[in-house]
């Protein structure tokens, strides 16, 4: 009772915030629960059938089908959006010219801050076969006949990785330099006295020094892996659906498309479950917790 | 920045490796400011010019009726209002709301304390895509789907936003909040006239990334708008520009007009990116380096 007096406006001033959580995070996952075992509709009665809906999800073809899709792309965009920006951080840090590198980061951080829609957009007006100036330029160098990037099936896996990495590049690109520039000076002299070259600095004192920050982009790469939509709901098309669509996009159709909602929300249960897992797996192999 | 970027060695004496280095780095540039350039010229382009298959990296036949047709005959005004009014509203709630817990959270004596952090960590671990589906219904039995409020509720706070909050608060010195509490001054008080005064630099962080956030909203307008009149601008954006190239519309979209809608949408992130570079990239590298 005192704690209260004493604290009352504390607690008054959470309050919003718990009751908000409350209603708009928990709440819908206890419901989401719910109604998986559901079948629902949106009026009249609506009966506990077990876990047919979780049977209807394992059984779909389509699921796993969106399973292997969103394994081949996230993990297309977990590598290339890894390896892209460290490659153009250590490019970055041998510039000696300060005006140049600061505008070079400002540029490639510019896609980030754009939603998908704009991103996307641009895009498939770019790699469009007709008038798309890619395939202009791609012609008129190497006389390449146009390509229809966003229809044929076996480039529309890398187009969704390409786009992606270009588009956030700059951003991870960001975290890897300011781990650089935190990096202890004594270090390179030290291994300079030793005679070491420019090469040798980046092998050895450079790269090991940046494992912590590899691993928190890692982590939170892998995150996003499950969550893509977006992107994907933005640039897929009817030829290339089915080399394309993620597991959100696959929860998305059946709940809210196909209103089968009890299935839609066992689809939701089965993405948490793997998110979980993922998550687990990524801090086990990459031994995040040891970092700090 | 700068400090060991040359390693000591002579700045002046670029060697060949300098020379490709510099080359990698101008060519990626370009992969950013070609496509740029090609829509804004687009944009800037007639009709008939930019459906022409020529490399445009400058307005051709210079004319602004895409801005003209997109914004008046295609009613893009419309969900721009729409957009701009969930945004403002909803970072302005987001950010103030996420100050009044953060600066709870600073407090080391409060009952209950690890409980309340507790709660908020375990919301930032449900991923709000596996949360979709009883969203909407939720919101539904609420009568809030087709309405702009569900826009503004939906992500009104984050555990994110308060823990950062809580960070940039902490920079402040507690002993200036005991100072002031021995003066007679109360806890709300405090965090109001003091608090949110000394963490502008923390303020400017979460409002702008809250407003880039909210601006490119789109996995939520898009389950919980139905209605076209309330259409926020990147769903609107979505079925003009990319949705109508696939369907036959009656009448056609040239691509001047698509690309003006895709400038008008970037438009007001460009009129912030001043602010971003000094905040948000700051921001980021606080978050970064920090040990």
């Amino acid at each position: 009772m005192r704690a209260i007096r004493k604290y009352g406006v504390l607690y008054a001033m959470m309050l919003p915030v718990v009751i908000y959580f409350i209603i708009y995070g928990y709440y819908p996952l206890a419901r989401g629960l719910q109604i998986s075992f559901q079948d629902y509709k949106l009026m009249g009665e609506r009966p506990y059938i077990g876990f047919a809906n979780y049977a209807a999800v394992w059984h779909d073809p389509f699921f796993w089908k969106a399973l292997g899709n969103t394994v081949v792309i996230g993990g297309g965009i977990l590598v290339f959006g890894f390896v892209a920006p460290l490659v153009i951080a250590l490019s970055l840090n041998e510039v000696m010219t300060a005006w140049f590198k600061k505008t070079a980061q400002m540029l490639l951080y510019i896609p980030h801050l754009l939603s998908w829609v704009v991103i996307g957009g641009m895009w498939i007006f770019l790699l469009s076969p007709d008038t798309g100036i890619v395939n202009l330029v791609l012609h008129k160098v190497a006389g390449i006949e146009p390509i229809h990037f966003l229809a044929e099936s076996t480039w529309a896996r890398w187009v969704m990785i390409l786009v992606s990495t270009w588009k956030d590049m700059g951003y991870s690109c960001i975290l890897f330099l300011a781990a650089i520039v935190s990096i202890n000076p004594s270090l390179y002299e030290a291994a300079r006295m030793d005679g070491a070259t420019r090469g040798q600095l980046v092998r050895f004192v450079t790269l090991p020094q940046l494992k912590g920050t590899m691993k928190v982009i890692i982590l939170l790469n892998t995150l996003g892996v499950l969550r893509i939509f977006d992107q994907v709901f933005v640039l897929r098309n009817p030829s290339t659906s089915s080399q394309v669509d993620v597991l959100m996009m696959y929860t998305f159709q059946k709940g809210i498309m196909e209103m089968q909602v009890g299935v839609g929300a066992a689809a939701s249960f089965f993405v948490l479950v793997f998110t979980l897992i993922l998550t687990l797996a990524v801090r086990t192999l990459t031994r995040f917790d040891e970092v700090e | 920045m700068m400090k060991h970027a040359n390693y000591g060695l002579n700045a002046k004496r670029m060697t060949v490796f300098d020379w490709l280095n510099a080359l990698f780095i101008i060519c990626l540039m370009l992969t950013m400011i070609i496509p740029f350039l090609n829509v804004v010229s687009l944009s800037l382009s007639s009709g008939v010019a930019s459906m022409r298959p020529d490399i445009i990296l400058f307005p051709k036949e210079f004319s602004l009726d895409g801005y003209r047709t997109i914004w008046n005959s295609l009613d893009l005004w419309r969900p721009f209002l729409n957009s701009t009014i969930v945004t403002v509203f909803g970072t302005l709630l987001h950010v103030l709301l996420s100050s009044l817990a953060g600066y709870v959270l600073i407090h080391p004596r409060v009952p209950g304390k690890r409980l309340m952090i507790t709660f908020i960590l375990i919301t930032m671990m449900i991923p709000q895509e596996a949360v979709l589906i009883p969203l909407y219904v939720v919101n539904k039995d609420f009568h809030l789907i087709n309405t702009l409020t569900v826009l503004v509720l939906s992500g009104l706070v984050s555990g994110f936003s308060i823990l950062l909050m809580r960070n940039f608060f902490m920079s402040i010195p507690y002993e200036i909040s005991e100072s002031a509490k021995i003066d007679g001054a109360g806890d709300f008080w405090i965090f109001a006239a003091i608090y949110m005064r000394l963490a502008t630099a923390g303020l400017a962080t979460v409002t702008l990334f809250e407003f880039v956030g909210r601006w490119n909203m789109f996995t939520a307008p898009l389950i919980f708008i139905n209605d076209s009149s309330k259409y926020t601008l990147q769903v609107a954006l979505k079925a003009m520009i990319i949705d109508s190239s696939t369907s036959s519309s009656n009448y056609l979209i040239t691509t001047n007009v698509k690309m003006a809608g895709i400038i008008i949408a970037i438009l007001p992130l460009i009129v912030i990116y001043p602010f971003v570079q000094r905040f948000f990239m700051k921001g980021i590298m606080l978050g970064a380096t920090k040990e």
